[in-house]
């Protein structure tokens, strides 16, 4: 029988550490099994920061630093664990692991990095350049860019299409959204939409919504003809665009307003487009997001530099939630 | 062994794994006014403009220092010669226009071409010798690899391999595209499969500027 010694010793305590390391990574696996937790990230242009808040609790989780120059606007991958962040002073895409909390690449778009939004596969991110009048296609898992396409001017606003065969671009110099085909990469027609067109989102029924921000009005796209089906004035300087339902009420379309300071709400049916309520909120607000349920709202204010969560059933304040400065666009990715 | 003898192996084991770990902790994002290379000749002339907008002007050989956003451009007539760091050389056929990018990541730092029109010649080595460039159709990721790329005004996208292997990727496709071969990248479609090409004809253009 051999007797104890040193080299024995070590191999016992690195086998102790390694079953240590097992269990630890057992129960790791146990608690990610569980899903991560729901999150509301908020991108700060004046802080070059994007605040993480828990979206139960309403408390913040983290201030990652984007490594760039005015953090603008924000995508979240389907399955939460990626966020991209415009950076527009820089002209570069952040890419931030959600789970390690931290910006692990930053790329090269073009000049003046406005607006990211994901295929609706997730395989790609396109950022449209208001400098350069460009989209960059951005490959989600080896941050390459693989081409750009050239658009109108001042590209502000991006969205897809529900069967992702058109993107829709809004282009403040030229006052239209243009609508590319994803397939040939190619503009086939730009739609007149108003004053200053800005934000772009898909909403609840497959049509697009957008907004004139310097004008008063929104105005609806109908994918299957190409054409602006509708239109109403909201109010001056109308920025970002949400949905969600007042109970029985809804699909409703949310509306902040910056030069009123509220969130308008709108009857979410292009044919009947009405505004049903105007929500007091804090001073100018810009960035909305909804929750998947449509019970609450997340909106944030360029100049009192907060969240505020608002339930969508008594149309009431939450809570609220301190950012960082100037916060431009918020997400929500669900649990 | 003592409470601070204890302390100092943890702490140095400490250091041992933060160095291990990509990247090494803090690393800066691409920093503007940090010298990327040089341009070193120019058959008639080379403009750099600096993201400032100054314009400096390359004839004949020379040293002028490149930094990261500088924009390259030569004309008809015109061809140059760069050095990237570490040691990537570049050629610049005429009527080329390439702007001097950077992808920042946690691995370390990948130094980017963006090409919008004309052609270029490049040799890249291994690890931070990689080189990408970007077209507006397409992405050549050359590693160990010496390469033609054309790029028309339409950003059509023409690769000749001269040497090693290729990666080139459009937003519909990777193809991989080895020595003496060729492969094209356009708007809306996949890469081409890659085909046989005279790579030494393809590259002659450069003779004059590398000389």
């Amino acid at each position: 029988m051999r007797g104890i010694h040193m080299p024995d010793l070590k191999q016992a305590g690195i086998i102790v550490f390694s079953l240590g390391l097992i269990a630890g990574c057992a129960e790791m696996q146990v608690k990610e099994e569980e899903g991560p937790r729901a999150r509301v990230f908020v991108a700060n242009e004046s802080s070059n920061s994007v605040t993480v808040v828990d979206g139960d609790s309403f408390q913040v989780v983290a201030t990652v630093d984007a490594r760039n120059h005015a953090t603008h606007d924000l995508a979240v991958s389907r399955d939460g664990r990626w966020l991209f962040a415009t950076n527009l002073a820089s002209g570069r895409l952040s890419a931030i692991n959600t789970r390690a909390l931290e910006t692990v690449a930053s790329i090269a778009t073009g000049d003046r990095a406005h607006v990211v939004t994901l295929t609706n596969d997730n395989r790609q991110a396109w950022v449209a350049n208001i400098g350069d009048n460009t989209i960059s296609i951005v490959d989600t898992s080896t941050f390459r860019i693989l081409g750009t396409i050239a658009v109108g001017k001042g590209p502000t606003g991006l969205t897809f299409s529900r069967d992702g065969r058109f993107a829709y671009v809004s282009t403040q110099g030229d006052k239209t959204v243009e609508v590319i085909d994803t397939v040939s990469h190619r503009v086939l027609k730009a739609i007149p939409v108003g004053t200053n067109p800005h934000f772009l989102v898909l909403g609840p029924d497959g049509r697009i919504w957008g907004t004139n921000t310097g004008g008063t009005d929104i105005y609806v796209i109908d994918p299957a003809t190409q054409d602006k089906v509708g239109a109403i004035n909201v109010g001056p300087a109308p920025q970002q665009i949400a949905f969600g339902f007042k109970g029985l009420q809804g699909p409703n379309a949310y509306v902040t307003v910056a030069g009123l300071n509220r969130v308008v709400v709108v009857s979410a049916d292009p044919t009947n487009l009405r505004i049903l309520e105007q929500i007091d909120v804090g001073q100018r607000p810009n960035g909305i997001s909804n929750n998947r349920e449509g019970t609450r709202l997340f909106v944030v204010h360029e100049n009192s530099n907060d969240l505020k969560v608002i339930d969508t059933g008594s149309s009431s304040v939450l809570a609220t939630v301190p950012v960082g400065r100037k916060p431009i666009r918020v997400v929500y990715h669900g649990s | 062994m003592s409470a601070r003898a204890g302390s100092a192996v943890g702490l140095a084991i400490a250091l041992a794994v933060w160095s291990l770990l990509p990247g090494g902790g803090v690393a800066p994002v691409a920093a503007q006014g940090v010298p990327v290379g040089t341009a070193q000749n120019a058959v008639g002339t080379l403009v750099v403009v600096r993201t400032d907008g100054i314009e400096h002007r390359l004839q004949g050989r020379g040293a002028l220092t490149l930094f990261e956003g500088d924009v390259l451009r030569t004309e008809a007539g015109s061809q140059a010669l760069i050095q990237l760091r570490p040691g990537i050389p570049v050629a610049l056929n005429e009527r080329t226009t390439l702007k001097i990018l950077s992808r920042w990541e946690k691995a370390g730092t990948m130094r980017i071409l963006r090409v919008s029109r004309g052609g270029v010649w490049a040799k890249a080595g291994d690890g931070a010798r990689q080189l990408e460039i970007e077209t507006p159709a397409a992405v050549a990721v050359a590693r160990d690899a010496e390469i033609d790329l054309k790029v028309t005004d339409a950003g059509q996208s023409a690769l000749t391999v001269v040497q090693g292997t290729v990666e080139l990727g459009t937003p519909f496709g990777v193809c991989s595209v080895r020595a003496g071969t060729a492969s094209v990248g356009a708007r809306g479609t996949a890469c081409t499969a890659p085909q046989p090409a005279n790579a030494t004809a393809a590259v002659s253009w450069k003779q004059a500027v590398t000389q």
